[in-house]
């Protein structure tokens, strides 16, 4: 039975300064939904170009892609698109918010592409908000939240449009211990609410601690693709990363 | 991404960076406002040569002439007399005919005395234009009232400003004209023997074949050709009347088109003529008198001598050119303003033309300005068109975006642009007008800024302003979002 998602062969090398960089190197794999996968390895091997290639966000120059039985090798930029814009929940080390715009504006700038009525986005911006307890920043805008908060800003950027996929790139990698905890805990809790989650990290005993299963990246190959032992298959005991979650929090996470 | 979604991205993103905007904005108002005095100035001549044709009554008049005589001509030259007037009151199309009657008198107003042209017309001629829009509807109470109008003309004849006061006070017109009594009286000597002797040669019921006259003069008159003409000019008597002054006709003072300065009934100058041989004394019209043998015939209503214009006054639907058509088959010159119109209609298209290419050259220029904002914008944006595309934007979206900025600056800058422009002429206008009174030239607005202009020029601030942003714009759409996204 084919996975989910699957590559076969797949391949994005770029030139730069003559010399041809293998950024992933024919990777094959297969991911079920539901699944929390940990893509690890050291830097620059390839992790996020995977990533980049799996989100739609880059195009490979080799071998294939299929999601939900769809070729993403073979769409048109536009379809691209609407690949992305409907089915991809992308989070990132640096948050990448849009500085002028406030948390409600940059989390209901996500429903601008996927055909969300415009009388609807505000609402759902608001209440997915709420449900990462940023109900009182709304009005804030980035440079006026804290690391945590900005990248639950993200998180709730990415979820609001009910994605198929949430593609975390180090999600972790610029919160402080307690604001990292925070984001594991809710990535955990999004997964087991039935969203397929895959995250890049080069922390490789968190990656044990909080995946499902591990894919090791070693020079743009997948050197390694084990179970993750110490995965747990539910939230942790740990505080919730909301502290009050809205009682009329969206379901999210559970694709078409 | 819906429309309005865009918008709200584009002023959103304006807005960040005002400043560079706003000296941007300033740019495309400037070249607008170029744009808008340039073209309502051609629209301000337009409309003020259009309301000359209209006020003036040109577009449904062609004036009729003699023409010269040249032997390769396949019709011969006719004259313009009552018979042709006739002639030419009947044609299709035509509503009207009259003819253009004028005499020098000598006149007294107002305690001062002036030589001045006289022209005549019939009261139906009065109740058209222009007379009618010169002296505002007024008209002589019959066609031999002692009455006239006098023009802007006549008041600076006479250096009176104030031409209202003139309005039913007297004017006295006198001329002095040439009568066949005086002519014979200078040709002949001994008046008995050689009228009889005269008389006795010529036979004057054959006056009138030009062969025969031709002869004749040759014949008997000889020598006395030269003392006939002398008694016509310089033997004459003198013709006099004092008239109302009913109207000061000055509406029209401001298209500066030759108006007689005293205009007069009909009978007024038929009773002038009729005293003599001719209404006047110019030398061209006594020869032709003299060639036609009309000068020996009465004068007044019936007289035949020839007129040096006819105006014919069409339909409004009339085809000028087929009238001309016709009134060149009876061997006159034909001249329709109607024409001249379509001429001076061309000539303005080249008149927009030029002066729009100005304010093209300043809107082009600031579009210059416009790209290099739209190029910046887009360096410093690389991550927020990066994030953008990682939510899902695609390439048409974001040139779009792009496109609607440069737009919107193009809109603003061209609404603002209208706004100085117009400002703009209608102070030039104010200074013009005072100059205008001072130098007392007639006082008209050279600036008129129709709807059209309005549109067009937002049209145009709009246009410019998005091509300008098309390059930005698809580099835009091109930026790659994964360099884009790539770490701090």
């Amino acid at each position: 039975m084919t996975a989910w998602m699957t590559t076969a062969d797949l391949c994005r090398y770029y030139k730069r300064a003559r010399h041809e960089v293998r950024a992933v190197d024919r990777v094959s794999l297969g991911i079920e939904r539901g699944e929390f996968v940990a893509v690890v390895g050291a830097s620059g091997s390839g992790k996020s170009t995977l990533l980049n290639l799996l989100a739609g966000l880059d195009r490979p120059t080799g071998g294939h892609i299929e999601v939900g039985g769809e070729r993403l090798d073979r769409l048109s930029r536009r379809e691209l698109s609407r690949y992305r814009a409907r089915k991809v929940g992308m989070v990132f080390q640096s948050f990448n918010l849009l500085p002028h715009h406030t948390a409600l504006k940059n989390v209901e700038t996500a429903l601008f592409f996927d055909g969300t009525p415009r009388g609807e986005r505000r609402g759902r911006a608001h209440e997915m908000l709420v449900r990462l307890g940023l109900g009182d920043r709304l009005g804030h805008r980035p440079g006026d939240l804290s690391g945590g908060e900005q990248q639950r800003v993200a998180m709730a950027r990415a979820l609001v449009k009910r994605p198929e996929v949430l593609f975390a790139d180090e999600p972790t990698g610029n919160l402080d211990e307690e604001n990292a905890r925070a984001i594991i805990d809710l990535l955990i809790e999004l997964n087991g609410e039935g969203l397929t989650v895959i995250m890049v990290t080069h922390d490789v005993d968190m990656a044990a601690r909080v995946a499902k299963r591990t894919l090791r990246m070693h020079y743009g190959q997948v050197v390694g693709d084990s179970p993750s032992p110490a995965a747990t298959p539910g939230p942790p005991d740990l505080p919730p990363a909301a502290p009050e979650p809205g009682p009329t929090a969206p379901d999210i996470g559970r694709g078409p | 991404m819906k429309f309005n979604d865009l918008v709200d991205l584009s002023i959103g993103s304006l807005w960040r960076i005002k400043l560079r905007a706003a000296l941007t904005i300033t740019g495309v108002v400037i070249a607008i406002a170029t744009f808008v005095a340039m073209l309502s100035f051609a629209a301000g001549n337009q409309r003020w040569v259009e309301n000359a044709y209209t006020e003036l009554g040109l577009l449904t008049r062609i004036n009729v002439t003699p023409k010269e005589k040249t032997p390769a001509d396949s019709v011969e030259a006719a004259i313009l007399d009552r018979r042709a007037l006739r002639t030419l009151s009947t044609l299709p199309g035509v509503r009207m005919a009259y003819p253009y009657v004028e005499f020098e008198v000598t006149a007294s107003a107002a305690d001062t005395q002036v030589t001045t042209e006289v022209r005549a017309i019939s009261l139906e001629v009065m109740r058209i234009k222009p007379f009618s829009t010169m002296v505002g509807g007024v008209v002589f109470s019959s066609e031999d009232a002692r009455e006239a109008v006098v023009t802007g003309e006549f008041l600076k004849k006479i250096g009176v400003k104030d031409g209202e006061r003139l309005v039913g006070e007297k004017i006295v017109i006198s001329t002095r004209v040439s009568s066949i009594d005086s002519a014979l009286a200078g040709v002949v000597g001994d008046p008995e023997a050689e009228m009889a002797d005269i008389f006795g040669r010529v036979a004057f019921d054959s006056l009138a074949n030009p062969g025969y006259r031709g002869r004749v003069l040759r014949r008997e008159l000889g020598d006395r050709m030269s003392r006939f003409v002398d008694g016509l000019l310089n033997h004459q008597v003198t013709v006099a009347d004092t008239l109302t002054v009913i109207a000061v006709g000055n509406k029209i003072d401001q298209y500066q088109v030759p108006v007689s300065p005293v205009i007069v009934p009909e009978g007024i100058a038929r009773r002038f003529s009729s005293s003599g041989v001719g209404v006047t004394n110019d030398p061209a019209n006594l020869l032709t008198a003299l060639e036609s043998g009309t000068i020996f015939s009465p004068g007044g209503a019936d007289d035949s001598r020839g007129f040096p214009r006819v105006t014919l006054e069409t339909e409004p639907q009339a085809s000028h050119a087929a009238i001309i058509d016709s009134v060149e088959a009876l061997g006159f010159k034909a001249f329709s303003f109607a024409e001249e119109f379509k001429q001076v209609q061309r000539f303005f298209i080249y008149y927009y033309f030029g002066l729009g290419v100005i304010g093209l050259i300043a809107l082009a220029t600031a579009s210059l300005g416009i790209a290099n904002t739209m190029i910046m914008s887009i360096t410093e944006r690389r991550r927020e068109i990066g994030i953008l595309k990682s939510l899902g934007a695609d390439e048409k979206e974001i040139q779009l975006a792009f496109l609607v900025e440069s737009g919107t600056i193009g809109a603003v800058g061209a609404a603002v642009g209208i706004l100085f422009g117009w400002v703009g002429t209608r102070i030039v206008a104010a200074v013009l007008k005072i100059i205008m009174q001072r130098q007392e030239m007639p006082v008209f607005d050279p600036f008129t800024l129709p709807v059209w202009l309005v549109f067009l020029a937002l049209a145009f601030g709009i246009a410019v302003s998005m091509a300008a942003g098309l390059y930005p714009a698809s580099r835009a759409a091109r930026v790659d979002p994964v360099e884009a996204l790539r770490g701090d």
